[in-house]
């Protein structure tokens, strides 16, 4: 079991995050979670995460975007895979004009559609984890 | 708008004229409480003045040495189109001046002027120019609303939906094992009845948010021919299920189009979907390609239950739906008017014929691309 992987959740929607919490729980992840990018960064600053989940849309707009580009911005930061989830990807191509409609933020990042299938939000998770995993003995 | 509330204080005219009694005349006629008024005695001038003092209007002599009058207009239009401009013209000009109004000029006056004729021109002139204003921040208004109200039904509609949805999977998969297999269904009925409305949802959205002109930016030579191979597969699990054979025909040699491979696959899907959802079950359905000229077209027929004829003028429209659906069929009523959509933006037409109890077919041209 993944009993020591610790996952962080931004996204400012509480009562969601209680879903994929209990699910990534019960998969054996250890879960944190913050309600805004604020409090997300103070998270990540505090302790080292394996894996963040990312939610686009908070607060007043695409406050989750900020969130994503100054991380990878931030040459330790960046090193987490991201997990984009969002409510909103009839928008995304507004959001990013000229982009698939999957655009990438980070190098390693993967998006899901909020309400996202508990099986392939396990999936997801273990594939970037492991595509992290890799890339550490790369080095 | 801040350009217009500037309306209700005063108004700011600029003058270009070369002949200083013209330019006295203006000013002593229309300075005051309403307007500010500042002049020009050449089109340069007049230009480099219009850019710092942002005049509402301006008053231009067509015939001027040096830069000539319409010169000064055609850059007064491109520097800012809602500047309203009246020349000012000699008798000998007033052909000039009907040909400037064509390209956008609003009136003219014709030297000399009396006192009463230039107030009346230039307050009918302002009057214009709010109008102007107030339909352009209206548009922006509008479009402001559009592109708000997606952000807005995605937070306030989806967002609960989602909460509710992943928290039932949570719930369901912490139950599995103490449920009986009918609580179980009745979990999973919830769970899908939550993934329509949210379909739903994703649909308004796009017929309401998302302008479809984009496309147009990754226009790129396409052949139809596997596009709407990939279409007939997407709708295969459905027409099977209805027991309904569908027969395609293609001509050879088929001449490229311009487009875009997401949306036409959608557009395909959409009818071919449509003509599958509105035949008997057992039917069968006829889809050709063919080249007519400089067009290529794809028509798609069923024997289905056919459109009455008081629905047929309004199927395209957003949220319609014929009173038609056969029992079992949902329709969102979004899937002909984003098809319709989607074809106009590739300059294509889309047209119907159809009986009721016969069938429909339609039929969507897409022009050729030469060679």
């Amino acid at each position: 079991m993944a009993k020591d992987v610790q996952l962080l959740i931004i996204d400012d929607d509480p009562d969601y995050v209680e879903g994929i919490k209990s699910t990534l729980e019960k998969a054996g992840y250890a879960v944190d979670t913050a309600y805004n990018p604020k409090a997300g960064f103070k998270a990540l600053e505090s302790k080292k995460y394996d894996l963040l989940l990312l939610d686009i849309m908070m607060g007043r707009g695409a406050e989750g975007v900020m969130v994503a580009r100054k991380i990878n911005k931030d040459p330790k930061l960046r090193e987490i895979p991201v997990l984009i989830i969002t409510g909103i990807r009839e928008q995304m191509a507004f959001l990013f004009p000229g982009q698939p409609v999957h655009p990438r933020f980070l190098p390693t990042d993967e998006l899901l559609e909020k309400p996202v299938d508990p099986n392939l939000l396990l999936e997801k998770v273990s594939h970037l984890l492991s595509l992290a995993e890799e890339k550490k003995l790369d080095k | 708008m801040e350009n217009i509330s500037r309306q209700d204080c005063s108004a700011k005219v600029l003058v270009i004229d070369d002949e200083e009694i013209v330019r006295e005349s203006c000013v002593r006629i229309l300075q005051g409480k309403e307007y500010i008024v500042k002049t020009a005695d050449n089109g340069e001038m007049g230009l480099n003045t219009l850019k710092e003092f942002l005049p509402d209007l301006v008053l231009v002599d067509l015939k001027m040495p040096g830069m000539s009058g319409f010169e000064v207009l055609d850059e007064i239009y491109a520097f800012d189109a809602t500047i309203v401009t009246i020349v000012i013209t000699g008798f000998a000009t007033v052909d000039s001046a009907v040909e400037a109004m064509k390209k956008g000029t609003f009136d003219f006056i014709p030297k000399p002027f009396k006192p009463e004729e230039l107030r009346l021109i230039v307050h009918r002139g302002l009057e214009r120019r709010c109008l102007v204003l107030e339909t352009i921040a209206l548009r922006n208004e509008k479009e402001m609303l559009r592109e708000h109200f997606a952000a807005l039904v995605s937070h306030e509609l989806k967002s609960p939906l989602g909460a509710v949805q992943q928290n039932l999977y949570a719930l369901a998969d912490d139950l599995e094992e103490l449920l009986s297999e009918e609580q179980l269904e009745k979990i999973k009925r919830l769970q899908n009845r939550i993934q329509d409305l949210v379909k739903l949802i994703n649909t308004w959205l796009r017929v309401i948010s998302v302008d479809i002109n984009k496309i147009k930016e990754q226009f790129e030579p396409l052949s139809l021919v596997p596009i709407i191979q990939q279409a007939l597969e997407t709708v295969e699990g459905q027409a099977v299920r209805k027991d309904i054979s569908i027969k395609a025909k293609f001509d050879d040699d088929l001449s490229l189009i311009s487009g875009e491979r997401g949306t036409l696959t959608e557009a395909f899907v959409n009818l071919l979907t449509n003509s599958v959802k509105y035949s008997q079950i057992g039917g069968e359905i006829q889809v050709s390609v063919c080249q007519e000229e400089d067009k290529i077209a794809f028509s798609v027929l069923d024997h289905g239950v056919g459109i009455a004829e008081e629905d047929i003028n309004f199927i395209f429209a957003d949220f319609y739906r014929g009173k038609n659906l056969p029992e079992g069929e949902r329709s969102s009523g979004v899937g002909l008017s984003i098809t319709k959509k989607i074809v106009e933006a590739h300059n294509g037409t889309i047209a119907v014929t159809s009986k009721v109890g016969k069938g429909s077919t339609f039929t969507l041209r897409l022009p050729a691309l030469d060679g």
